[in-house]
């Protein structure tokens, strides 16, 4: 009996628990990222005039998690609306039925850069990897070229490359062992972690932007591959950090809905509005990544697009992202055993 | 001899020489955040280029740190409390109780010690989507419930092994009953244990990020869940602040502590 | 609930006078608990094991044959162990300490335990990061004293790791121990000093032996609690040395392999509770013998 009692008890506590939490409004819709300025910049440029058109409000939610979609999709009830995820987890998740299909007549497919659309995905920015260093650290000396990074006689130092497996490392790696650019894919894996073995002990890995940006400041990586905008917010923020263009490796952010969502219709209606001209446009400016939209450099001032990738072309590197989704899993597998060893 | 200070010789004096290093091995990553909030680089370098208060001032316009610090506060009261009393409960079974499977059910108690808490995390969360737990107050109590009760067991198991039963059998022998010689006498008696493991569960609240992160959704975020994003992103100083700040709040919680067991005695 | 409790009542006759038939019933609530929000969600998942991606035990085979995950295991225990040992060896003496200063030096001392354990988890183990780094202020003191040439590598690598979690395991070492060496009697050492036995005599005889239980508790509590650590590695360690937990999380998070995911939570913590059994064992022996 007493046990019962105790039972109920802790039964009214979680009961009067319940009641406080706080289930998102219907009408409301959640939309995922990876926090910080680029998150700012997608809440000002694309959530509040989104909702202001459309009467949905627009809930911030971050950073993207990769597990936590899976378990939201498996669960049937996907608290997210609209994710931004990176490129090659977008094709590579819609092959294995994590997302909607996108709804076309809706999104208009016809203004998008081509490189960034798939079934299931349209791009939401694109950003480069670029070559960025330290300016205090090396002298006269100018490092140029991916070649420079694996260089550690006349670059001394650590070097900070982006730690998990995705496209852009091993791609770099092989330009630096002298392939041409349009011989990239299919990737040399073997050729390119032997590359990636003659500085493996000077390699400082960075797994988020803001890691890579306090590496590079302090001095304690002095040169590394870096995001373009987080080097283009270091510049802002009064610390002159030298950024090479050279072979600059472009890829994209994708927006996805993972599968389930209650409200589809709305998720189609917001990834349109993101991707329109304006809004990429309006992004662009505040974020120093590209707009994905074709129409948008017509809506910005030229010395605005200047800091972009865009400007940028001549010698710009798009990552194959199809061979990404093709062999994510079996490059992934390869990449951590490396890297762990 | 070993246990008085003033009889240690030369001891004594190895001894204090371990305690000032080791003290300042625990203030140093303490002191060295204070300072870092307090210093102009963004990009935390030291010794900083100057000092500034302007990373207190970001803290103070962004009101998520204020929402997710009474998210975490609220969480962890709760945790608290179910956590210590059902630790108490279950405490007084494990000891008292003469029960098969006994060491089997005080095994289950330590499990989610042992768990790494990554597979918790993912556990708890599509199970509580499923049932409709997901980025709830109370979801985020029950997940660091359980995770505190080990804690919060072992703590009370202690005390409880302590403490002579024939006092509450005393009790009952000049008319008490059970529940009230319990209650008045052998609860006082281990308040230590009690009071550990309220401190273990509140902190493992408190401080716990990886299952809230999980467990976080955009209206209901707790402070490491926030500090965590930040830091990811930003890793700004105002993280420093809000620690800083914390740690003024600890430090007058303990001061306010001690000066209330001096009057006492 | 009847079946359960005919045992109890049986046993209950046996031993007068216990608590009145309620053993199971006071342990109860919080066993309900742990199986609902527990034992059915990580069971669930650990399944998971042995059907994804297709049923079988071939995530087994690839845990098993796979040499990264052999080496992150031997890690784990490598710094688990290491992080335990240092942890005992430099909270023996605090504890010691907080047990015999003078109230006043005693409470300044628990005071900056305690500080410690109250800051925020995250914001120490930033702290640390920046402090070890090459350019940090550790290394920048060590070459200004003319100590070294050149920076010592302390961070994003194993000793990053290993001081940051003894940082964080310190106070579930020190508090264990400072409750157990408080209830030794002082007697007990001044008989033994009239004994005739030495200062060393006297700890190695009396007081370590004595303070067994709580080097035990914490020692144990400090081990496993290391074993499944995620956040400090994951921030202090590099990627050449990884943790069991990290390992977890690349495969749950970033790899979506919930399937390999599994069987390398369910091989941790066949591990680790071997150990723990292991571990009781030796101390239930060592107190019976004690006893005897």
């Amino acid at each position: 009996m007493r046990a019962l009692q105790s039972i109920g008890v802790i039964g009214a506590i979680l009961g009067a628990l319940t009641l406080s939490g706080t289930p998102a409004h219907a009408k409301d819709m959640v939309f995922t990222s990876w926090g910080g300025t680029t998150q700012d910049a997608q809440k000002q440029s694309w959530a509040v005039p989104f909702s202001k058109q459309s009467g949905v409000t627009v809930l911030q939610d971050g950073p993207t998690d990769y597990g936590k979609l899976k378990a939201m999709v498996e669960s049937g009830k996907p608290a997210w609306t609209v994710v931004d995820v990176e490129n090659d987890f977008a094709v590579k998740a819609g092959k294995d039925g994590l997302l909607e299909p996108l709804d076309f007549s809706i999104i208009d497919k016809s203004t998008l850069d081509p490189r960034f659309v798939t079934p299931y995905s349209v791009g939401s920015f694109y950003y480069s990897f670029v070559l960025g260093f330290n300016k205090d650290q090396f002298g006269k000396k100018t490092p140029k070229s991916w070649a420079d990074l694996f260089d550690l006689k006349t670059f001394p130092g650590k070097r900070t490359l982006y730690k998990w497996s995705a496209p852009g490392v091993l791609e770099l790696a092989l330009l630096a062992d002298g392939v041409a650019p349009n011989a990239l894919y299919p990737l040399d894996l073997d050729r390119a972690f032997k590359k990636l073995d003659t500085i493996k002990s000077s390699i400082v890995w960075w797994s988020g932007g803001a890691q890579s940006q306090q590496l590079l400041v302090s001095g304690e990586a002095p040169i590394g591959m870096f995001w373009n905008g987080r080097i283009d917010a270091i510049r802002k923020s009064g610390v002159d950090v030298g950024v090479s263009w050279e072979q600059n490796l472009a890829a994209a952010d994708a927006l996805v809905v993972p599968k389930g969502v209650a409200d589809k219709d709305t998720a189609m209606r917001f990834i349109a509005f993101a991707s329109s001209a304006q809004a990429q446009a309006d992004f662009a400016r505040a974020s120093g990544y590209a707009p994905i939209n074709l129409g948008s450099k017509a809506l910005m001032k030229p010395e605005e697009a200047a800091a972009l990738p865009d400007s940028h072309s001549q010698g710009q590197i798009t990552l194959d992202m199809a061979y990404w989704a093709e062999h994510r899993d079996a490059v992934a597998k390869r990449w951590y055993e490396w890297q762990g060893k | 001899m070993l246990l008085d200070f003033d009889r240690l010789g030369g001891l004594k004096w190895v001894l204090v020489g371990i305690g000032i290093l080791v003290s300042a091995f625990l203030l140093l990553p303490i002191l060295f955040t204070v300072a870092l909030s307090f210093g102009s680089s963004q990009w935390l370098l030291f010794p900083p280029p100057g000092w500034t208060l302007r990373w207190y001032e970001e803290l103070w316009a962004d009101p998520r740190w204020i929402t997710s610090t009474l998210t975490s506060l609220q969480c962890a009261v709760l945790v608290t409390l179910l956590a210590t009393g059902l630790g108490l409960l279950a405490s007084f079974g494990l000891v008292r109780g003469r029960f098969a499977g006994r060491e089997t059910v005080r095994a289950l108690f330590l499990m989610p010690m042992i768990m790494p808490v990554i597979v918790v995390a993912v556990a708890l969360y599509a199970f509580f989507l499923r049932i409709g737990l997901g980025g709830t107050l109370i979801g985020f109590v029950l997940a660091h419930t359980v995770i505190a009760l080990p804690l919060a067991i072992t703590s009370i198991s202690n005390a409880l092994e302590r403490f002579d039963k024939a006092i509450e059998d005393a009790a009952i022998l000049c008319g008490a009953s059970p529940w009230e010689a319990r209650l008045r006498v052998t609860i006082p008696a281990i308040r230590d244990g009690l009071f550990g493991a309220a401190v273990f569960s509140f902190l493992t609240s408190w401080d716990e990020v990886v299952i809230a992160i999980f467990m976080a959704s955009p209206t209901l975020q707790t402070l490491p869940v926030h500090i965590w994003g930040t830091l990811r992103q930003d890793l700004t100083p105002v993280v420093a602040a809000a620690s800083s700040l914390l740690l003024l709040f600890t430090l007058a919680v303990m001061l306010l502590a001690a000066w209330f067991r001096r009057r006492s005695t | 609930m009847s079946s359960i409790s005919i045992p109890n009542r049986r046993n209950a006759a046996a031993r007068p006078p216990p608590v009145p038939s309620s053993g199971v019933s006071f342990v109860l609530p919080a066993l309900l608990l742990i199986l609902a929000v527990f034992i059915l969600p990580v069971v669930m998942l650990l399944l998971r094991s042995v059907t994804e991606p297709d049923p079988g035990l071939q995530n087994y085979r690839e845990l098993f044959e796979s040499a990264t995950v052999a080496r992150v295991f031997v890690n784990t225990f490598v710094v688990s162990g290491l992080v335990t040992a240092i942890a005992l060896l430099i909270g023996f003496p605090i504890a010691w300490l907080l047990v015999i200063l003078p109230k006043r030096w005693a409470d300044l001392l628990f005071g900056i335990v305690i500080l410690s354990m109250w800051t925020n988890l995250l914001a120490r183990t930033y702290a640390w990061m920046v402090l070890l780094q090459r350019t940090g202020i550790i290394n920048k003191t060590l070459m200004g004293l003319g100590l070294i040439d050149t920076p010592l590598p302390l961070v994003n690598n194993l000793v990053g790791v290993t001081i940051g979690m003894t940082y964080i395991m310190l106070p579930f070492i020190v508090l264990p121990l400072v409750t157990t060496m408080r209830a030794i009697e002082p007697d007990l050492l001044r008989a033994a000093a009239l004994c005739g036995a030495g200062r060393w005599e006297a700890f190695r005889r009396v007081l370590l032996p004595l303070s067994l239980p709580g080097i035990a508790a914490g020692g144990l509590l400090t081990f496993v609690m290391s074993l499944g650590y995620f956040v400090t590695p994951s921030l202090l360690g590099g990627a050449g040395n990884m943790m069991a937990a990290e390992l977890i999380a690349q495969l749950v998070q970033s790899l979506l392999n919930w399937g390999l995911g599994g069987a390398t939570a369910f091989a941790l913590l066949v591990l680790t509770l071997a150990l723990y059994a292991v571990q009781l064992r030796l101390l239930q022996r060592g107190r019976s013998q004690r006893g005897g």
